[in-house]
């Protein structure tokens, strides 16, 4: 990969998170009870705040007794995750709670930790803070097999309202159940396209399995993607900020819930899912993204991981001649055979815009941007649309830009973009 | 913006060059560059010239130079070689002056090697003063130093939670501080007992500046792991250790104090240029490399 493709801390800082950050955003992301407030007003499911200390006198005055079995106290502007307590059970004697690193804490431990909050031992410069007492969010099922005692996050990217890369933290045994890559947390690669897990990243060195075990860390199924996506995009549009990292938790029972924002996310995530972030960032730069549902719909058809190298492996490489018929599948869900040339000497595929609308594949929603084309016609504006269809039985998810070709041979050439994995025979 | 640098960077490159000819003529002439700042290497024990007191030993060489220096009219080039000249006529020191203008360089050094290198350290001020106290005590007393303080206040941090006195914040720093303060009057009494006259030599300013340094080292050790925090205090003595050495770099010493103008002039667009610097660090492309081989 080009040194160019990979996102340094220059470059995230001055082209990305100042250019396009507000003062405002960066303090929303930076206190989690801004965050709350913000994701609440426009209904985007976030951790339940039971009790919010601002002053020392809120301290005393609180019914700790009244505190539910499990929860998480929190600094509103801590920093690495630090001066977090998270309490499973309740002691028999009703006077303490243990913590998911199995130690006893009482209601004077509380105290005392959220004194220590207020003076600022948890922020950035010892600036006094305020502290909150949140609803504890348990392990989603999906994650039980992988992750150890504490509860797995989901790290999106989201610049331009596109999100742009993402990983799943596993905690380990290492990490004291904590999901902190620094203290030892699995870092797993996500599919933008599927939302299943690629490939995993721990302390410097790809692993494929879950430490200790032969449970396979790739291929896991993220449940609601989808929706996990468009959570994303949803939450950096409320906070106004153009590029972020949104941290998404699987409640249980409730489903994926926002727990905090980040204005200046680390750049780990492009190891664990070995891509390079500037690169996806400078594609999506320019592009108008109409909302949640687009933006997501971008970020499918953009970056879907390469499954090329498993497709060799299982099926060996396939052979294309230069005239095939493929399997178009229409704005109905059904496949339509269509005739199509196979061209090493372009880039792209394109299709022809009668035969799109057609197909009924060039509908607004479908539309991801358009572009000038430059070609030896001249200059030309063109419309570019996820497309998905089968070649030689392989299913190939792509973006075509739409051309009249009515005069051609074939309403479809395909490019090297999508022939991955295929030899083509000329005769 | 643009056009802004791109006039600095013409203006600077005519004025760099006739200065590069000139402080040729000025190396020539000079007649203390090839004493190594180190007298304490020397097993005579003489005191250790401190560039922060007031001194005959290291007054006298940079005066003589300042007189040695032939000057032209005031206007354009000579405004602050002039002002340099009657603040020494009037007895401010010239090492004063020198390590004045030279600060503004070590803190570039610093930002550089934060922005190119990808050496982090706890901030700019830290190492800067960090370095400015070597210069003042010699770097092996300055480390030293530096490490009992560190080890002081490690120590007492996690004595204090294994022992649960559940203090808050802000005594529990300045029971720290008690602590390290008893054990930097130790080092200072034991100074008689090993002989050191570095040692006892040490004046208050780069021990204050060392003992709040611990403060800043508890609150980074509190905020984060230990790994973290001891990356980042060797990173900050790597830094400071280096600007230690550019602060007693005698052609260094000499140029920014015969040709203030250009110096000042260089570390100005030095900066303007940095601070745009987009690309990978160094480390960074170390951190990624298994991503680049890819």
């Amino acid at each position: 990969m080009k040194i160019s493709n990979v996102l340094g801390l220059n470059a995230r800082t001055q082209l990305f998170s100042y250019r396009y950050n507000t003062l405002t955003g960066r303090k929303i992301c930076d206190s989690k009870l801004q965050t709350a407030k913000v994701l609440k007003r426009v209904g985007i499911p976030h951790p339940e705040i039971y009790k919010k200390f601002k002053n020392p006198i809120d301290i005393e005055s609180f019914d700790w007794q009244s505190l539910p079995a499990a929860f998480a106290l929190k600094p509103s502007r801590g920093l690495g995750g630090e001066g977090i307590v998270v309490v499973k059970t309740r002691t028999k004697d009703k006077d303490a709670w243990i913590t998911t690193q199995k130690s006893r804490v009482g209601i004077e431990d509380l105290k005392l930790h959220v004194q220590d909050i207020l003076e600022g031992a948890f922020s950035l410069g010892n600036v006094p803070d305020s502290a909150l007492v949140q609803e504890f969010v348990g392990r989603h099922k999906a994650f039980r097999k992988y992750a150890y005692r504490g509860t797995p996050d989901i790290r999106i990217i989201v610049f331009n309202r596109v999100p742009v890369m993402a990983m799943l933290r596993l905690p380990t045994k290492e990490s004291g159940g904590r999901a902190n890559m620094y203290q030892g947390a699995i870092a797993v690669g996500i599919d933008m396209a599927t939302g299943i897990t690629t490939k995993a990243y721990l302390h410097g060195d790809l692993i494929f399995h879950k430490p200790g075990t032969e449970r396979k860390l790739r291929g896991i199924k993220i449940p609601d993607w989808t929706k996990i996506l468009e959570m994303s995009v949803e939450a950096s549009m409320a906070s106004g900020m153009g590029y972020l990292g949104v941290d998404i938790v699987l409640h249980p029972e409730k489903g994926p819930m926002v727990l905090e924002l980040n204005a200046q996310p680390g750049l780990k995530i492009q190891l664990a899912n070995l891509a390079g972030l500037k690169k996806r960032l400078e594609r999506v730069e320019e592009l108008e993204v109409r909302g949640p549902v687009h933006g997501v719909k971008i970020a499918k058809a953009l970056f879907a991981a390469r499954f090329a190298d498993r497709v060799k492996a299982e099926e060996g490489i396939k052979t294309v001649g230069v005239w095939e018929d493929v399997r178009v599948v229409g704005g109905d869900h059904k496949k339509h055979t269509i005739k199509a040339k196979i061209d090493t000497g372009a880039w792209k595929s394109s299709i022809d815009r009668e035969v799109a609308k057609k197909l009924g594949i060039l509908d607004k929603s479908n539309i991801l941007w358009t572009k000038i084309y430059k070609s030896s016609l001249g200059k030309e504006t063109r419309k570019v649309i996820s497309l998905t269809y089968y070649l030689a039985g392989t299913r190939i998810s792509t973006i075509v830009n739409v051309a009249g070709r009515s005069h051609l041979r074939t309403p479809l050439i395909i490019g090297r973009k999508d022939l991955k994995g295929f030899l083509v025979k000329t005769e | 913006m643009r056009k802004m640098i791109l006039g600095f960077l013409v203006a600077f490159s005519t004025i760099f060059f006739a200065g590069g000819v000139s402080l040729a003529q000025v190396v020539k002439v000079s007649p203390t560059l090839t004493v190594t700042p180190t007298p304490t290497a020397t097993p005579t024990l003489t005191p250790r010239a401190d560039l922060t007191k007031e001194t005959e030993e290291t007054l006298g060489p940079l005066e003589r130079l300042l007189n040695e220096q032939k000057l032209g009219s005031v206007w354009p080039g000579n405004p602050i070689k002039y002002a340099i000249r009657a603040a020494v006529d009037a007895h401010v020191p010239a090492n004063t002056i020198v390590l004045l203008l030279l600060l503004p360089l070590v803190a570039s050094f610093i930002a550089a090697a934060r922005h190119i290198v990808g050496l982090r350290g706890f901030g700019i001020f830290l190492p800067a003063a960090l370095g400015v106290t070597f210069v003042a005590t010699g770097p092996i007393v300055g480390i030293g130093l530096f490490l009992v303080i560190v080890t002081i206040a490690t120590l007492i941090r996690f004595t204090l939670r294994k022992l649960k006195l559940k203090l808050q914040y802000l005594p529990r720093m300045a029971l720290l501080l008690w602590w390290v303060v008893i054990a930097v009057l130790g080092v200072l009494f034991a100074a008689p007992l090993i002989n050191s006259s570095t040692l006892s030599n040490v004046s208050i300013f780069p021990v204050l500046i060392l003992v709040l340094l611990s403060e800043d080292f508890t609150r980074v050790q509190l905020g984060k792991s230990a790994k973290v925090a001891v990356n980042l205090t060797s990173e900050t003595l790597i830094l400071a250790l280096a600007s230690y050495f550019v602060l007693t770099l005698k052609p260094v010493q000499e140029y920014a104090l015969l040709k203030p103008e250009i110096y000042l002039l260089v570390i100005l667009i030095f900066n303007l240029i940095l601070g745009r610097y987009v690309g990978l660090r160094l480390m960074e492309i170390w951190r990624f490399r298994k991503l680049i081989q890819s």
